[in-house]
Formats: structure tokens, sequence, C-alpha cells
């Protein structure tokens, strides 16, 4: 009966989990690349986009357990997926602060503060249980606490894509180089896209809007590993193709001269 | 004297200016001293010995001199009213008011390229 709906949902979820952990790995192994000032972002963009693939880890084998009609394992993998999914936060909001204020300190106590928002939305979660729906097209848990409600919209998300809405403006604001735009602004993008829809995904009582917000997470995803490795069509396309040029190591001075010759003896036989 | 000036500051951007080609006006440091200290001095005589006391560290008293004859007399920046004494001038006031946007570009640009050299 629930057949191409769930097994959409299961293979959005499953096609999440895998991409994000490959831009996860992909970025942590391209660390020897980035200056000492950019590692401390990077490894919270790397551990951002793992919390992102272990979200959507059980949420794929919760789907699956809906569609065999497993219901006790798919509330078990709702309880798992809240845990990483509460701190996603974390090092999103780490990642901005360092960003724009420089500070490893000042970025690790503001990030310290959003554990405490996610711990406390484990908390009113958990105390205060889930109702579930099984449709045919995904599995549905609204969540009993108001409050989980609150601390999650205003905590865990507006705060956060507040920040990364000031940080995008500081940086369109400038006038820079359309290469370093491209590859500050999109990542940027990606991410509040990315962020944005899981709370979707979430927060919603409607099973289509559900799998809407998982397939625009995906495209998120795939955006943001676009923005750090774009192909070369695209790049041509955008007019954003770095350099390939070597400098050119003879005197200059010499060329101009007979430049200057040529140009010398034109004109002579002209006269 | 209206506000200190922070000669380190200057000095930082004065380097800057020069690192894009820019070597005179905003890229000179004993240019950038000479013009706030005018400012600050607004509407007194500025003493020859005032410019002296920041501009020392970095150029003898010839150079200074020959930049106050041949820069600020001769575009009209400065007046000299009396021997070692000057008063800066309504142009010499647009040339300060340039001098204060080119370190706000500075500190600007010098932000905006820590922030794009933070993100990975």
């Amino acid at each position: 009966m629930m057949v191409s709906g769930l097994l959409l949902n299961i293979t959005i979820c499953f096609a999440i989990t895998l991409s994000s952990f490959a831009f996860a790995w992909v970025l942590a192994r391209s660390e020897p690349e980035h200056g000492d000032k950019s590692k401390p972002a990077l490894w919270a963009l790397v551990i951002f986009w793992t919390l992102v693939g272990f979200t959507y880890l059980p949420t794929t084998i919760r789907m699956i357990a809906a569609y065999t009609q497993n219901y006790g394992l798919d509330q078990m993998m709702y309880n798992l997926a809240a845990i990483p999914f509460a701190f996603v936060s974390v090092p999103l909001v780490y990642f901005i602060i360092y960003v724009i204020v420089g500070n490893k300190k000042v970025s690790g106590y503001v990030s310290f503060v959003f554990m405490i928002f996610g711990s406390a939305y484990l908390t009113f979660l958990y105390s205060n249980g889930v109702n579930s729906t099984v449709t045919e097209w995904a599995s549905l848990f609204s969540v009993n606490s108001d409050i989980a409600i609150s601390i999650y919209l205003m905590g865990l998300f507006v705060v956060p894509t507040a920040m990364i809405l000031g940080l995008l403006l500081i940086i369109l604001l400038q006038r820079v180089p359309k290469r370093l735009r491209y590859r500050t602004t999109l990542p940027l993008v990606a991410i509040s896209f990315v962020f944005d829809f899981m709370l979707t995904d979430m927060i919603t009582n409607i099973d289509i809007m559900q799998v809407f917000a998982r397939l625009f997470v995906l495209i998120g995803t795939v955006q943001a590993f676009l923005a750090y490795f774009p192909p070369l069509t695209l790049q041509e396309k955008l007019g954003i193709q770095e350099y390939q040029f070597d400098f050119y190591e003879e005197d200059d001075e010499t060329e101009h001269d007979i430049e200057d010759d040529i140009g010398d003896e034109g004109d002579d036989t002209n006269v | 004297m209206s506000e200190d000036i922070d000669v380190e500051l200057e000095q930082e951007v004065a380097e800057f200016y020069q690192s894009l080609g820019i070597n005179q006006g905003p890229g000179d440091i004993q240019y950038r001293l000479i013009l706030k200290v005018l400012e600050n001095n607004d509407p007194d005589i500025t003493k020859f010995s005032d410019i002296r006391n920041y501009t020392d560290q970095f150029a003898d008293r010839g150079s200074i001199g020959s930049k106050m004859k041949t820069v600020f007399q001769l575009e009209g920046l400065v007046k000299k009213v009396k021997r070692g004494g000057y008063v800066i001038t309504d142009k010499g006031i647009i040339a300060a008011s340039f001098l204060k946007t080119t370190t706000t570009f500075y500190k600007k640009t010098k932000r905006m390229c820590e922030i794009i050299e933070r993100m990975p």
C-alpha cells in the first residue's frame, strides 16, 4: 500500500547521508591546503557536515523501519537522530563567530551557549514524548512539548540563520573579486539551505512537505560541494576560473626595446 | 591639540598604500603626519617644531622642511604666516578629510581581508 512515497523518502535520506559524509571527508582531507587562520573554521565545517550526516543516517533507518512497519525501531531512531540534530547549530555558530570576530575563545563561549540550548531541547523532547503517524510519503513525529519547539525555533535556528545572513551581507556589500565572492557566499547559502530545511523537515506535520524539505537539504549539500569544488564548465560560465598561467620570467625591458625597434623600423620604411 | 595622532596607525596605513604602489600622498608617512598635525592645530598656528615632534623618528629636519615648501606651500595647502609658523588653508582641510577616508578605507579593507582569510 504505502510503497512509492516512502521509498523515495528513504532514497533521499540515504543520499543526504552519503553526500554530507563524503563532503565532510573531502573537506577534512583538504586541510593541508588551508592556512592556519582558516583551520578552526574548516574543522567547524567538517563537524557541521558530519552532524548532518549523523542526523540523516538514523533517519534513513527510521524511514526503512516505517516502510517495514517496525514502529518501535522508527521511534528509537527518531530519538537517536534528535541528538546530532540538536547540536548541529553548535559548530555552525562557532564557524560564523570565528570568521567574523577571529577569536577562538569568544566563538567557543558563544557556541557553548548553543550547546546548552541543544541540551535543553533534548531534555524537553525526551521528557514530554512524541506522537507518530505514518503516511504514504513519510513517518511524522509531532513534539508534545511547546517549550522544546520554542527553544528549537528561536535558539537553534533563528539566531544562527540571522548570523549567516549577517555574514552574507558583510561579504556582499564589499567589492571583492568575483571568484572570491563565489567561494565565500555559495557555501554560506548552501549551509543556510541545509540548516533551514532540516528545521522544516523536523517540525512539519505534512508528509509531502517533509519529502520536499529533505530534497532541498540534498540540493543544499550538492550546492556546498559545488562551492568548494566547482566543475570546470561552471567556472568558465561564471568567469571564475583560476589562472593557470606561470609567471613570465624574461626581462621585460629587453622585450620593450625590441618592440620599440620594430616600431621604429616600421616608421622608417613609411618615411 | 584636539586629538592625539596615532603614529603607529598612520605608519601602518602608509605602508598599506605603498604596497599598492602609491608612494606619494596617502602612502607617504611624512605627508600624513604633517597634514594631521596641521589639521589638529587648526585654526591656530602650527609651529615647525610641532610637526617635528612627530616626524623626527621618520625623517630629518631638512626633508620635512623641503616637503613643506615643495608640496604644502606650493599647492596652497598651508600658508606660512611667520618664520616657522604655518596655518592650514581650506584646500588643506580638503586634503586632510581625504586622508581620513584613506584611513577608513584601509581599516575596512583590512577587516574584509581578515574575514576572507578565515573563511575555509
